[in-house]
């Protein structure tokens, strides 16, 4: 099944047009968390492969690798999202599919532009950020 | 989301992962995800809903840890 409908993948085609720099996707496959009752049947790590594989046929700046394990991922399946091949923290857990694949596209857009899109202020305030932060926001597919 | 995606790519300091509840429903347990989206920094969780810019900086700049 397409991960995308025919009028959603042209609007995706054009967003990733306006990549200003390559972006790679690397899925990072492990061991995996007994999902809910009811999702057992899913192979959530093949899945991963197959969204982030279509995808990467959008546009010709994206592109992906399978990584059994990497160093510093903790959950998988996990979808690493590397502007120029550079590991710069963003991340997505888990299957990105229905209403959260477009937080992956979104990662895609944000990693593929040459400035950051914060505000002034913003980039300001971060600059003075005195300790890491490792930010996680828990969302649901539906 | 999209506003922790930006703030990981303008610092250094910063990384930032969607993590989708239901399959990880241990981690999720923990973190008493109830509402999403649920931020949560540095294993601590901090607050529920989708805040403008300006709030998100300053909540993350004043996160306390536990």
């Amino acid at each position: 099944m397409a991960i995308f409908r025919p009028e959603e993948e042209a609007k995706v085609r054009e967003l990733l047009d306006a990549l200003e720099r390559p972006v790679e996707l690397v899925v990072a496959l492990g061991p995996e968390e007994m999902p809910l009752h009811g999702a057992r049947d899913i192979d959530f790590g093949a899945e991963t492969v197959r969204v982030v594989e279509e995808l990467c046929t959008l546009s010709a700046s994206l592109s992906s690798r399978v990584e059994q394990e990497p160093a510093a991922v903790e959950r998988f399946p996990a979808v690493l999202v590397r502007p120029e091949g550079e590991e710069v923290g963003v991340r997505y857990d888990g299957l990105p599919w229905g209403y959260e694949l477009g937080s992956l596209v979104g990662a895609v857009l944000e990693a593929g532009r040459r400035e950051p899109s914060l505000r002034a202020e913003s980039l300001e305030a971060l600059a003075g950020l005195d300790r890491d932060l490792a930010i996680d926001v828990f969302v649901t597919p539906t | 989301m999209l506003l922790a995606y930006r703030c990981a790519l303008a610092s250094p300091r910063i990384t930032a992962a969607a993590v989708e509840a239901s399959e990880f429903p241990k981690l999720a347990e923990e973190m008493e995800v109830w509402a999403v989206p649920r931020i949560v920094v540095n294993g601590v969780p901090q607050w529920d809903g989708a805040v403008p810019e300006r709030v998100f900086v300053e909540r993350l700049r004043a996160a306390t840890f536990g």
